[in-house]
């Protein structure tokens, strides 16, 4: 094991604060350092995961305060599953936007990594800590790093983009410390796996509420309808990688925070239709807007909130099953989506407008860009033998064992407009002649190496989903197991006290 | 053994591509080689009944094949190899053939894995590699991929998909995916189950047998790959979805109550779709197209012979299959020759070509007579079983509404055959050559293959006969058919060597009637030189009849023709696109607005929070 | 032995059919004339037809296929013949009666049509590939009431060969035309279809298209062609005799039963205009399918 949960917020924090003034000493140590932050994170939380696996779920206390008083960070087999998945897809960005900005301009660039980073770290603190303040903190972390990186191309609609992010942003931090406010005035506790257990001593309609508040601000982060109206413009203006980023790590923590709050803190029985259906509703209008977009990384972001309203629909079936299709498919989303964010914002690097006609014929000239792009295009439509077949097929089964077919068909027809939409992006690269004007980018090497690490998973995963399905029923038996996950959390409270 | 042969497969596929960098006819080897190895490995070295099973992720898959795959694997095997050879001249100087050969190779992998598949993940797996190989084969050469690429994917998504719905009900209801364990288990299910099962699988194999009302891809799809790949895409990759009915109609169907009916909805549809194919083939002035409907057409009448289910039907309906890999197969290999050495497949462009392309003539006559099933050869056979199993099943108009479309067959086949090969010879097509060795060969050998079915039909009715008797049916030998003879209902009987004979044996004595003392005198005399009330035609004068052939019949046949599936279907598309492009409105890109939208969302939580969190 | 007295057999049929095809036409042809108030040729001004072109130098061909062509409609005609019981104990003329049934009929018959439209594709005249097309179309036409008088005839007797019909008619001891009624008069007004006089000769149209499919064709390639025509009008006839006619016993009662179905197209057609190509298909496609129709819902009800 290397490493200890602690340091995954630690480290990158103080390197935050470290770089500029490293920066002074070598410009290049404002990009490697990120890196070095971000392997490190990658490599702690991977084998901590395998410990986890083996060893049971690591508790770490903060400042020496026990469980229910303290913040504690909960290692579980879940919590250790999406921070690897976070820490790797930071590590991925990284990696493909090294050069970013390279010789032209320190400023800017100094900027994105240490932005990047502190975004991964907030995420991963939004997984790991198990005290809903402390995540509130982490949102806002998060949060503010995402604003700050959407508004990154200092221009008019990145500034609008950004300033809508922050504003819905506002409104979920308003939302989320109303929802705390309500849960400390009744249970005297912020500590999620004390609420979890006392949770059956709040009034029903003071609990609904709370849980309401937690919805609309959590829900802003996840990109449920109708709260996603900031992640289009934000993906679309946001650098090419921040939109990868953003699909596969932020997202990802919403969706976390969101599913913590249902399935262990609250017990309200219709939570889980209310996440059905929203999924179930956001899935097709997503999915539905997305067919009518012209610009390439606003039709990617569209599909992206439909993806992730998927997600919804397979936590909403509410079995173990249902857990395990949403994990891996958020594992396939956040392997695949930034495949597809990174390739395509480089198919369309030199475009002005970056609309989807601009990669016209683009498959002659940048054949692998082109060549994984239409890799994560089969992928996520969940064609076999790739990834995201395997995770379509266990959502499924997962809705077909509770007999809900209508959600079944709804799911499948939702799939075929995607296909109708990627595929038409997909004829595009490789059947039409190229605009004259347009002069196609090379990849370089750092970029080729980032995305051909995330198509080769997607090719593992395809041929032997086996490598992964260890891991995700794990986490989902954790997820589903919350006496469990109060008994780790208070009782190695005590044992530390005693 | 079996891993084997799927490992050489991809490894082909990948290989073939990658050595394409290196050299082109290293390319062809490795792509020959792909195509030969694994099916030899196959034929020597898998028996029916061996299977391998393994787990992945918590489903037991298990592969090895049956007597029924047996008998498709012929069709596939036989004609992939073939259409190989016959891809490496006709595709030469194509763009980016390292991708078409290894799409190639993939494809009949994907084929041969449906074959083997036992059960309904990996079938499903193999299904859809089959479904976007050949999808990346139809928008092969860039023409209209956003219309008919797009469309064919739709709808075998849309079939696909149902198909899954399908295996996820089951694997609810049974917790095993294994295809022994569905039919074994199927009787239990209760009614609702028992309907939407089949239909929700006859919906995926309907999709890719080009059944009415979801053929609609085909036409464009057909015409639009490459010739080279269309002929095993509608000879053997059509008749997946026939492997799959079969299935179904003779695993579940008989179990559900009342499914009688759904036999008969499938059997009618199947016709609709004969007579519909046949009528829009006749419309046709270009030959893949006008292929394209007709193998819609032809697969109509093997779905007919499929869901009416007797024996007889079930012989019929699987000899066809076979035959209409071996005639549809040759034929689009001739358009692609002809298109190949022309630069056309346009009737109304070009004509004449006998005297250049005589053995492709040849392979394209023997495939046509078998097409319109005139004996001796092969599609006799089939036609001669499906009608006498119609008659003997009681199925009296489905039997008329079946000889109406092969009667309106003939019309079409003989357009093929005079719109490119017979007809004034014009002299902008009189430096066309015969295509090369590699492409006649193959033909001809498929051409002959009608040729031996037609006069020994048991050579490929054994192993029909044996996948019957695996699904359950009692032995067909001798009572329907032996080596050379049939059998109906009744007990009439057809002798097809005395046929075979007597045509030969009247055929040669009036061929030599005709040629001696009369073809060495005779001169050869160009198509200018021809009765024309007396005057000699000039040589600028125009002859050529191509354009509105089949006039007066399709002004008949209008009204039939009139209500076209295909439009609805565009408007309906368009219709869901206007609908979506509401809903990205809902996105307006203001701010203010998705503020509101929040605000709205949670109002509506609290106000109807007792309702919806079922407090 | 035995093969060489079929193959006798085979030629004494052919060439009784020869013989008799040949003189109705001859005979055809004067009661046109004699009706259209000419004195006409002989009744064997066809066998003086024949036996000239037979002599005559062939002096051109275009090709192969249609050099071909009329050994193909050869085939047809008489491999069919080989198929139909002439005389109801067989005797000498049982050649391959048992071997093929009706459906095997109906598409062997097809076989000669093709190979003519093949052969006369091939010459390049542009009115052989008009009457081609003229007559496949018509033929779509005529086929479905004719098979449905056969589907008709299969289901009422449960067999599909013509000695299993011929032997229920002896069974029964009522002719066909008798006990199914409609099957016969579908089956007659297909017939009109078939031999292709007016008003349905669209095919060879002799002032449209020049006699259209045989335009280019001389010498022995007619004469095969005018024999073959010959022959299977014979064959066509005895069918109808042997399914609805009760067959014939012995070859008087077979030229007699021939002759007299034989005048029900010649003298609906000697005072008929020509249709187009779509009045004769709605004509087929109208009553005659329409008793094809009532043909079929008698033999399943009574």
């Amino acid at each position: 094991m290397v490493g200890s949960p602690v340091l995954l917020i630690a480290i990158p924090l103080l390197a935050a604060f470290m770089i500029p003034l490293l920066g002074m000493i070598w410009k290049e140590l404002v990009r490697i350092i990120p890196g070095l932050v971000l392997a490190f994170m990658m490599i702690s939380s991977a084998s901590m995961l395998m410990y986890v696996t083996n060893n049971g779920t690591i508790i770490q206390t903060l400042a020496g305060w026990e469980a229910p008083w303290g913040i504690n960070l909960v290692f579980s087999p879940l919590t250790a599953f999406l921070a690897t998945l976070m820490t790797f897809m930071g590590f991925i960005v990284w990696l493909y936007s090294y050069r970013f900005k390279r010789n032209v301009d320190f400023e800017p660039a100094k900027k994105y990594f240490i932005f990047l980073m502190m975004l991964v770290a907030g995420a991963v603190g939004i997984v790991i800590t198990g005290d809903i303040f402390n995540q509130f903190v982490f949102i806002e972390i998060t949060g503010i790093s995402a604003y700050a990186l959407t508004a990154f191309y200092t221009g008019r609609n990145s500034a609008e983009a950004s300033f809508k992010y922050l504003l819905m942003g506002a409104l979920s931090s308003s939302a989320l410390l109303i929802a705390i406010a309500i849960i400390y005035s009744q249970l005297g506790t912020l500590n999620m796996a004390d609420i979890a257990s006392k949770i059956h001593l709040m009034p029903a309609g003071y609990k609904v509420t709370a849980l309401i508040f937690f919805m609309m601000g959590i829900g802003i982060e996840a990109e449920i309808f109708p709260l996603n109206g900031w992640a289009p413009d934000a993906y679309t203006e946001a650098p090419g990688p921040i939109g990868a980023a953003f699909a596969g790590i932020v997202v990802k923590a919403g969706v976390y925070a969101m599913v913590r709050m249902v399935f262990t803190l609250f017990d309200v029985s219709g939570a889980m239709d209310i996440l059905l259906t929203i999924g179930l509703i956001t899935l097709i209008v997503a999915e539905t807007a997305a067919i009518r977009q012209e610009k390439l990384k606003r039709m990617l972001a569209y599909s992206s909130i439909g993806q992730m309203g998927l997600v919804f629909v397979a936590f909403g079936i509410g079995t173990l099953e249902g857990v395990y299709a949403a994990l891996f498919l958020m594992l396939n989303h956040a392997i695949i989506k930034p495949l597809l964010f990174l390739s395509g914002s480089q198919l369309v690097f030199n475009s002005k407008e970056k609309l989807i006609k601009e990669v016209n014929g683009l498959g002659k000239y940048m054949p692998f860009t082109a060549v994984l792009f239409a890799l994560g295009s089969f992928a996520i439509v969940g064609l076999p033998p790739f990834a995201g077949f395997w995770s379509k097929l266990s959502v499924l089964t997962a809705a077909a064992n509770e007999g809900m077919l209508l959600i079944i068909a709804l799911i499948l027809i939702v799939s075929v407009i995607e296909i109708v939409y990627y595929f038409r992006v997909v004829n595009r690269i490789y059947f039409f002649d190229k605009a004259e004007d347009l002069i196609p980018q090379k990849p370089r090497v750092n970029a080729v190496i980032a995305m051909s690490v995330l198509g080769a998973i997607i090719l593992i995963i395809g041929f032997n989903p086996d490598v992964v399905s260890t891991v995700l029923h794990n986490a989902s038996a954790d997820l589903m197991d919350t006496p469990q996950y109060i008994k780790n959390v208070l009782s190695a409270g005590q044992s530390l006290t005693n | 053994m079996i891993y084997l042969i799927f490992v050489i497969f991809l490894g082909g596929a990948a290989l073939t591509w990658l050595s394409g960098k290196i050299h082109p006819i290293l390319r062809d080897v490795v792509f020959l080689a792909s195509l030969i190895v694994p099916s030899v490995l196959f034929y020597m070295n898998v028996e029916v009944g061996q299977t391998v099973s393994f787990s992945l992720i918590g489903y037991k898959l298990s592969w090895g094949i049956n007597y029924l795959g047996y008998l498709f694997s012929y069709i596939v095997v036989g004609l992939g190899v073939l259409a190989g050879f016959y891809a490496i001249p006709a595709m030469k100087g194509k763009k980016n053939l390292g991708f078409f050969y290894s799409n190639f190779v993939l494809s009949i992998m994907s084929m041969l894995g449906i074959l083997f598949s036992r059960d309904l993940i990996s079938f499903f797996i193999f299904w859809e590699i089959m479904t976007w190989s050949s999808y990346l084969m139809v928008v092969f050469q860039g023409k209209d991929v956003q219309k008919v690429g797009i469309k064919y994917f739709v709808f075998s998504a849309i079939g696909a998909y149902a198909m899954l719905m399908a295996i996820v009900i089951i694997y609810s209801l049974n917790q095993s995916m294994m295809i022994s364990d569905l039919v074994s288990s199927f009787a239990s299910f209760d009614p609702t189950m028992q309907w939407l099962i089949p239909i929700l699988l006859l919906v995926g194999f309907g999709v890719k047998s080009a059944m009415m009302p979801l053929h609609v891809w085909a036409s464009g799809s057909y015409s639009h790959a490459p010739m080279a790949y269309t002929s095993i895409f509608s000879g053997a990759l059509s008749k997946m979805g026939i492997y799959g009915m079969v299935i179904v109609m003779v695993s579940l169907v008989p179990i559900i109550p009342e499914g009688f009916w759904l036999r008969e909805t499938i059997a009618w549809l199947g016709a609709i779709t004969a007579v519909g194919g046949t009528l829009w083939a006749v419309a046709q002035d270009d030959a893949k197209k006008l292929l394209a409907y007709s193998s819609v057409a032809q697969l109509g009448y093997i779905i007919v012979g499929v869901a009416v289910g007797t024996p007889l039907a079930m012989l019929a309906a699987l000899f066809m299959a076979v035959m209409h890999g071996l005639f549809k197969g040759a034929l689009f290999m001739v358009t692609g020759a002809v298109e190949r050495q022309t630069g056309t497949s346009n009737f109304t462009e070009v004509t004449g070509l006998i005297r250049k392309m005589p053995w492709t003539f040849l392979a394209a006559l023997m495939s046509i007579i078998a097409l319109a099933g005139i004996p001796p050869l092969g599609g006799f056979v089939g036609k001669w079983m499906l009608y006498e199993s119609l008659i003997g099943s009681s199925h009296y108009i489905l039997v008329i509404v079946i000889f109406f479309s092969s009667t309106a067959a003939f019309l079409y086949c003989y357009k093929f055959l005079f719109g490119f090969f017979l007809g004034q010879e014009e002299k902008e097509w009189a430096h066309v050559k015969e295509a090369p060795a590699m492409m006649v060969v193959p033909m001809l050998l498929l051409a002959f293959g009608t040729f031996v079915l037609g006069a020994f039909p048991g050579l490929i009715l054994d192993p029909i006969n044996a996948g019957m008797q695996e699904m359950g049916f009692a032995s067909t030998q001798g009572k329907y058919w032996e080596m050379s003879m049939l059998f109906n209902e009744w007990g009439d009987q057809i002798m097809l060597q005395p046929i075979l004979y007597a045509i030969i044996a009247v055929f040669a004595f009036f061929a030599i009637f005709l040629t001696i003392k009369g073809f060495k005198k005779t001169r050869y005399v160009t198509t200018k030189d021809i009765s024309s009330s007396g005057e000699v035609p000039l040589e600028h004068e125009n002859l050529t009849f191509s354009v509105n052939f089949f006039q007066p019949f399709l002004r008949t046949v209008e009204p039939l023709m009139k209500r076209q599936i295909d439009k609805y279907y565009n408007e309906f598309g368009r219709g869901m696109e206007a609908l979506f492009d509401f809903t990205r409105r809902v996105y307006t890109g203001n701010g203010q607005t998705y503020a509101l939208y929040a605000v709205i969302f949670i109002v509506i939580l609290l106000m109807f929070k007792n309702t919806l969190f079922g407090l | 032995m035995e093969l060489t007295l079929n193959i006798l057999g085979a030629i004494a049929t052919i060439v009784l059919a020869f013989i008799v095809g040949m003189s109705y036409g001859g005979i055809v042809r004067k009661i046109t004339a004699r009706i259209h108030n000419r004195m006409g040729p002989p009744w064997y001004q066809n066998f003086i037809d024949a036996f000239k072109l037979i002599g005559k130098t062939t002096a051109i061909n275009h090709g192969i296929m249609q050099h071909f062509g009329p050994a193909f409609v050869m085939v047809s005609s008489i491999v069919s013949l080989m198929f139909i019981p002439i005389l109801n104990n067989g005797g000498w003329f049982t050649n391959l009666n048992f071997d093929g049934d009706l459906i095997f009929l109906i598409y062997i018959m097809v076989f000669g049509p093709l190979g003519m439209a093949l052969g006369a594709g091939q010459t390049g005249n542009p009115n052989s590939a008009i009457g081609v097309t003229r007559g496949l179309s018509q033929m779509v036409g005529f086929e479905i009431p004719w098979v449905m008088a056969l589907v008709a005839l299969m289901i009422q007797f449960d067999t599909t060969s013509v000695t299993g019909l011929m032997e229920a008619q002896h069974e029964t001891g009522r002719w066909m035309m008798f006990t199914s009624p409609f099957a016969f008069i579908a089956a007659v007004l297909a017939m009109l279809g078939m031999f292709r006089y007016s008003p349905f000769d669209i095919v060879g149209a002799p002032t449209e298209l020049a006699s259209g499919p045989v335009s280019e064709n001389g010498g022995k390639y007619l004469f095969t062609m005018m024999s073959s025509g010959s022959i299977f009008a014979f064959v066509k006839l005895t069918l109808y005799v042997d399914l609805f006619m009760g067959g014939a016993d012995n070859l008087i009662i077979l030229v007699l039963k021939t002759f007299a179905l034989y005048m029900v197209p010649v003298l609906y057609g000697i005072v008929s205009p020509r249709y187009r190509t779509e009045q004769s298909i709605k004509f087929f496609w109208g009553w005659p399918t329409f008793f094809g129709f009532i043909a079929i819902l008698y033999a399943v009800f009574v």
